[in-house]
């Protein structure tokens, strides 16, 4: 069991690097979907977890419809409906991306290592792995220009999020917080439902350039 | 049935959403009215939660709710008047998501369980974007997508933080339930390291919502661009809600006798709030980018405030209520002067004490309130803050805090007299002003004027035992 579980969180990690050195939009929501299914499956496979409630399963397979379906399906609606430019357009070079998500595994290795001498379990790839994932979420947030990906760089983080809860889900408190994670899933959603509605292009709107950056301090 | 104080916004809300704007803007003042006579009702205990593991009457959380209550009901009906002259192709859309937003911020203020106040705050920013994005314009979308996006990612690391609590009760092998008032009696058996990881995120993530700077890049461009008794909203209610947040996370840290981390970052927090808001409101061209500029200062102020401890929360506690008053006043202000001169910006208005007499003395009056001139309530609040500053020996950081508030004023006090006194260059005037736009303005700030002369007794009792929570007292 713990071989399937590492084997899904490197390929969790994978998916974070690429999705940061990808410089095509379709490419960045097939990658989204790809980290949400595994990432969606990752509590399956943790020893920690079993023997597993129905509830938990139910939740489960909750996570994984909306992450690895839901919202990539919502992505992929979005990218076609409104003919937003295929590009990226980042503001931070994909290669530069690359060595900060590298740095990210780093720290996040490092955090791990300084942290275990409270932490409840044997878990330093998942620790790791959720800390990357948050951490490459808000940079990929704050280092693209266009509003999708903002939102895909929110998606990360979350995914993120779900995952150190679910590193931290041993005894019965946490296992009942966790799950409000999802609520988190219905923000990305409105934010995608915003896209859609009102075409929010790039998130400072480009259709008149005189506009642009209106709301700024002198 | 407390949560009746959440119940009936939300269905009013429900219903206004369907109703004619004449309509729904009665309903509003109704509703309003309504939900002022329950929290009354409640803050003198006639009322109790139905759910006391989710809900619960505290005296910081009452306090909040007496306010949010009372400066709703002002706006209402400053609204009612401010629909009537602006162009708003949805205005059902004002009218129900106003009364969603008083519901969620109507539960952050009686929510006990960790879970369950993460729900509240994450719903407050749901409920309020609507309202940002009311005008449709493209700086709107801007104001609102940044609202969102960063409150979204604030509310995202709150999650974490909670995480983090319930993981300090799992290390401490604590079992009970996960709410402000069970971790309480058992705070100190509370793993800390991780209560402190936990401080931190939260700290972070409802700091986002309150405004603490370097987290507050949402808050003038959100502040701005809403329609003005949303901005008021804004202001003068939701950072006091996103501020329980805060205050919550403190007390148990406070309990758990590592109030002395906790109180570094507050302070930390509350001193970069006020020197940046200091730094961007110099140069500022918008009236309301100032007054949101102003709404971070005060917020630090306030952090600032708690942070201290000792007679200084007393103060902190004050300048919460009057910061309420005296802001949402000044945006209503605000509102009569873009309905006027039909500009934010500064240079576009002008001689407002000959134009707009009566709008112009709400103005005055509310900006030396904030500044914090007597006979307002923030000069007794802002003194009892240094006061206990000097008293816990804090002279650094209060040196500091004294620099950032005279900035402030110097800055601000420029823009205002650009406003009131210099010559417009073309006074056409769009809407005239009237009583009706101008009198909840006043009625805010005498209701500021009233409490600094005379507290009254409930109310200063509930102050006391709110700050008797984090160690603080008016005694030193």
């Amino acid at each position: 069991m713990i071989q399937i579980s590492d084997a899904l969180l490197s390929l969790t990690v994978l998916s974070v690097l690429l999705s940061l050195g990808s410089n095509r939009l379709m490419a960045l929501v097939k990658i989204m979907a790809f980290q949400g299914i595994v990432v969606s499956l990752i509590p399956l496979f943790l020893e920690q977890h079993w023997p597993m409630s129905t509830g938990s399963v139910f939740f489960l397979q909750i996570m994984l419809l909306i992450k690895g379906l839901l919202i990539p399906g919502f992505l992929y609606a979005a990218v076609n409906k409104i003919k937003i430019k295929r590009e990226v357009e980042p503001i931070i070079g994909y290669n530069a991306s690359l060595i900060f998500g590298l740095s990210f595994i780093l720290i996040a290795a490092f955090i791990t290592d300084r942290l275990q001498i409270s932490l409840p379990m044997e878990n330093n790839l998942l620790m790791i792995t959720a800390v990357t994932t948050l951490a490459a979420g808000l940079f990929l947030l704050m280092s693209r220009k266009k509003a999708i990906t903002q939102v895909i760089g929110y998606l990360m983080m979350e995914n993120g999020i779900y995952l150190i809860g679910t590193a931290l889900a041993k005894e019965t408190h946490t296992m009942y917080v966790v799950e409000f994670g999802v609520l988190l899933d219905l923000l990305v959603g409105i934010m995608i439902m915003g896209i859609i509605l009102h075409n929010i292009n790039s998130s400072y709107d480009d259709v008149d350039t005189a506009l642009l950056g209106k709301l700024k301090d002198n | 049935m407390l949560e009746l104080t959440i119940l009936i916004p939300l269905l009013t809300g429900g219903f206004a959403m369907f109703l004619p704007a004449r309509l729904g803007r009665g309903l509003l003042v109704v509703t309003a009215l309504l939900h002022l006579q329950l929290t009354v009702m409640a803050w003198m205990g006639k009322i109790v939660p139905s759910f006391p593991q989710y809900f619960v009457v505290t005296n910081e959380g009452m306090l909040i709710l007496l306010v949010t209550s009372f400066v709703f009901l002002f706006i209402s009906l400053y609204a009612v008047s401010y629909m009537k002259e602006t162009e708003i192709t949805s205005e059902p859309i004002y009218h129900g998501c106003t009364l969603f937003f008083l519901a969620t911020m109507t539960m952050v203020t009686m929510a006990d369980h960790l879970i369950v106040l993460w729900i509240a705050i994450e719903a407050t920013t749901l409920m309020s974007a609507p309202l940002i994005f009311l005008h449709r314009s493209k700086t709107a979308l801007e104001a609102t997508w940044k609202y969102v996006m960063i409150c979204s990612v604030g509310i995202a690391l709150a999650l974490l933080g909670c995480f983090f609590v319930v993981l300090a009760m799992d290390l401490g092998n604590v079992h009970a339930p996960i709410t402000f008032s069970s971790l309480r009696t058992i705070a100190t058996d509370l793993d800390p390291l991780w209560l402190k990881a936990g401080f931190i995120f939260l700290v972070i993530g409802y700091g986002t919502k309150m405004g603490l700077a370097p987290m507050h890049t949402w808050l003038p461009d959100a502040h701005s661009e809403a329609p003005s008794p949303a901005s008021a909203l804004l202001s003068g209610a939701l950072l006091n809600c996103a501020f329980l947040g805060v205050y919550r996370a403190h007390q148990l840290l406070y309990q758990a006798g590592l109030g002395d981390f906790s109180s570094k970052i507050l302070v930390g927090f509350g001193l970069l709030s006020m020197l940046i808001a200091a730094i961007f409101i110099f140069n500022q061209t918008g009236y309301k980018r100032m007054l949101a500029y102003s709404s971070i200062e005060n917020m630090g102020i306030i952090a600032f405030g708690i942070g201290i401890g000792g007679l200084a929360t007393y103060g902190a506690m004050l300048h919460l209520i009057h910061h309420s008053l005296i802001k949402s006043s000044l945006f209503l202000s605000a509102g009569n002067v873009l309905l006027g001169y039909g500009s934010k910006l500064v240079d576009k208005t002008g001689n407002m004490a000959k134009l707009f007499p009566k709008t112009f003395t709400a103005f005055f009056a509310g900006f030396a309130g904030i500044s914090g001139f007597p006979p307002f309530g923030i000069f007794v609040s802002e003194v009892l803050i240094i006061i206990g500053a000097f008293q816990q020996g804090k002279n650094i950081s209060v040196t500091i805090f004294i620099f950032a508030l005279i900035l402030i004023f110097a800055g601000a006090s420029r823009l205002v007299t650009r406003m009131c006194f210099s010559p417009c260059e073309n006074p056409d005037i769009l809407v005239e002003e009237n009583w009706a736009r101008t009198l909840p303005s006043f009625a805010l700030l005498a209701a500021s004027l009233a409490l600094c002369i005379w507290l009254p007794d409930s109310l200063y009792q509930t102050i006391l035992s709110a700050i008797a929570t984090i160690g603080g007292s008016i005694n030193g």
